[in-house]
């Protein structure tokens, strides 16, 4: 019996032309931190050569030291701690509200008619330009940081469910329905591993929405965190503290990445062959 | 008795953009009894998978009938099982989960499902690919998997959409002498959609030709041949090349292998 031969891995032919440089960046750490260690290094001599003040401009080596100074003294790990916190608590309720929205207005005409003119005038009044009336309504509290980062998370997530939703090929569930799904087997084992590439692809748009609209409201009405501190900085003119929140915020939404994003997506829409690997 | 009997079948529909009414299928009339292999072939836009979309379900027709063992057809089910073009295979599934889709539907318990689809993997030759997702495999093997995914909830009906058409020339061949030898051994009735004449002949009991829209079956050709059939062997037959020659003159297609 003739059996055809089966796909090779895209990756290895891409590989095999590889040249000197690519062979380089396939070392895990240079591949990494490479990148990385370029930017330092340009950062480093524009400090060294004094192109700026320094009460303007301050290189790696000091902005090292205060980093190692802060975490000393706690008040570093404890606003990181604080800023995660709270993008968990908000992200954690809009991952689920968005979730469910999503579903629900991807798969029920109904709410789909209702909600999508919604969907588009809310989402043109953007995360920040919600906290004065939730100061108001809600002072300098947690709970205002907290709706503004669920608000953020959510409409990102429901926008990409449904066009997910929306981009299911008719086929697939006409092949389902053929089997002998019923409209909710179908819905389990079709329309929610099917809609993964854009439930993925709404996480990481809504996270990073949100990640960013928690420093916007930790700046305007924090009392702690990241933001709080980049800003307060700038009140008694400390710009390394500045320049350290900045690296905090790029650090911590690398490992996000790193460690959640990418081997969830790596593991299933990856693995599937539904979407090339993203940024690779 | 036939099994599949459609009559006067009819669908018309509106435009999108221009609002004009289209008539997709005129007037289609033609029985399948029981066992029977069946090509349905015609002009590009006569509206054969139209026909087959509304013996399996997927579409509801304007007008006309379409009984299934006496019974009319409403919605798609698992009695007949639907062979794709672009072959519908779940990305997220191994070959064997694919396959097993349907018993797992049906609520047969895991491990008759895996029993089964090791039987029917084993009677596409697919051996050893069970756990491969379908991206890894090639065009050839993915739709040996959607056969497959059909044949293992043994449905009364089989309805193919021109399931060879994105192949390549040579699989072609090869995947059509492997369809054969696997419905001789399960007999299942099929209802084949195509657009190659010789593909047709090839495979069929009979083949159906519809006319270019309106549609209406022009003519209805039983396939003397017998089986089982071998590419070489049907290429040498007077009856293929006689029939062939019919078909192509019926179709408007130049034969340039005249006589031949």
């Amino acid at each position: 019996m003739t059996v055809d031969t089966p796909v090779r891995s895209q990756q290895r032919s891409r590989v095999e032309t590889a040249g000197a440089w690519t062979g380089l960046l396939r070392v895990p750490g240079i591949r990494t931190w490479g990148p990385f260690a370029v930017v330092v290094a340009i950062w480093a001599l524009i400090a060294e050569l004094e192109l700026f003040p320094s009460a303007f401009f301050v290189g790696p080596g000091t902005v090292f030291e205060t980093t190692v100074r802060l975490i000393e003294r706690g008040i570093l790990p404890s606003y990181i701690g604080d800023s995660l916190l709270r993008l968990a608590v908000g992200a954690g309720f809009g991952v689920v509200i968005g979730v469910a929205l999503g579903f629900l207005i991807g798969l029920n005409k109904y709410a789909r008619k209702f909600s999508w003119p919604m969907l588009l005038f809310f989402q043109a009044i953007g995360d920040i330009a919600w906290l004065p009336i939730l100061i108001i309504w809600f002072g300098f509290s947690l709970t205002s940081v907290t709706l503004v980062i669920v608000y953020t998370v959510t409409f990102p997530l429901i926008i990409s469910i449904v066009a997910g939703i929306d981009s299911i090929p008719q086929n697939l569930m006409r092949a389902a329905a053929s089997l002998g799904a019923k409209r909710w087997r179908g819905i389990v084992e079709v329309v929610v591993p099917a809609a993964l590439p854009g439930i993925s692809s709404g996480i990481r748009t809504g996270l990073g929405y949100g990640w960013r609209a928690l420093i916007a409201a930790e700046i305007i009405i924090g009392t702690s965190g990241v933001g709080f501190m980049m800003f307060e900085a700038r009140r008694q003119g400390d710009v390394s503290h500045v320049f350290i929140g900045m690296v905090v915020l790029g650090a911590l939404w690398y490992a996000t990445d790193a460690l959640i994003l990418a081997p969830f997506e790596k593991e299933t829409v990856e693995r599937w062959g539904m979407v090339e690997g993203i940024g690779r | 008795m036939s099994l599949l009997s459609v009559e006067n079948l009819n669908q018309v529909y509106t435009d999108a953009y221009t609002h004009e009414e289209m008539t997709a299928v005129g007037n289609v009339s033609f029985d399948i009894p029981e066992g029977q292999f069946i090509s349905l072939i015609g002009p590009s836009g006569c509206g054969k998978t139209t026909v087959l979309n509304i013996v399996a379900g997927f579409i509801r027709a304007s007008g006309g009938s379409v009984m299934l063992a006496g019974k009319p057809i409403s919605g798609p089910g698992p009695d007949r099982g639907v062979v794709f073009q672009d072959f519908a295979l779940f990305p997220w599934k191994s070959v064997e989960a694919n396959i097993a889709f349907g018993l797992k539907m049906r609520g047969v318990d895991k491990a008759e499902r895996k029993r089964r689809a090791r039987e029917v993997i084993e009677l596409v030759g697919l051996s050893g690919f069970e756990a491969k997702y379908p991206h890894e495999l090639s065009g050839g093997m993915r739709q040996r998997v959607g056969v497959a995914r059909v044949l293992a909830t043994e449905p009364t009906m089989m309805l193919m959409d021109e399931p060879f058409a994105s192949i390549d020339a040579q699989t072609r061949r090869v995947l059509q002498q492997e369809v054969l030898r696997i419905w001789e051994q399960e007999r299942p009735t099929v209802l084949f959609v195509t657009h190659d004449v010789d593909e047709a002949i090839f495979m069929s009991d009979r083949v159906i030709v519809l006319s270019s829209r309106p549609s209406a079956v022009q003519a209805d050709i039983e396939i003397p041949i017998p089986r089982p059939r071998t590419w070489s062997d049907v290429y040498a037959d007077p009856a293929f090349v006689r029939i062939r020659r019919e078909l192509m003159a019926m179709l408007g297609v130049d034969d340039d292998e005249k006589g031949s």
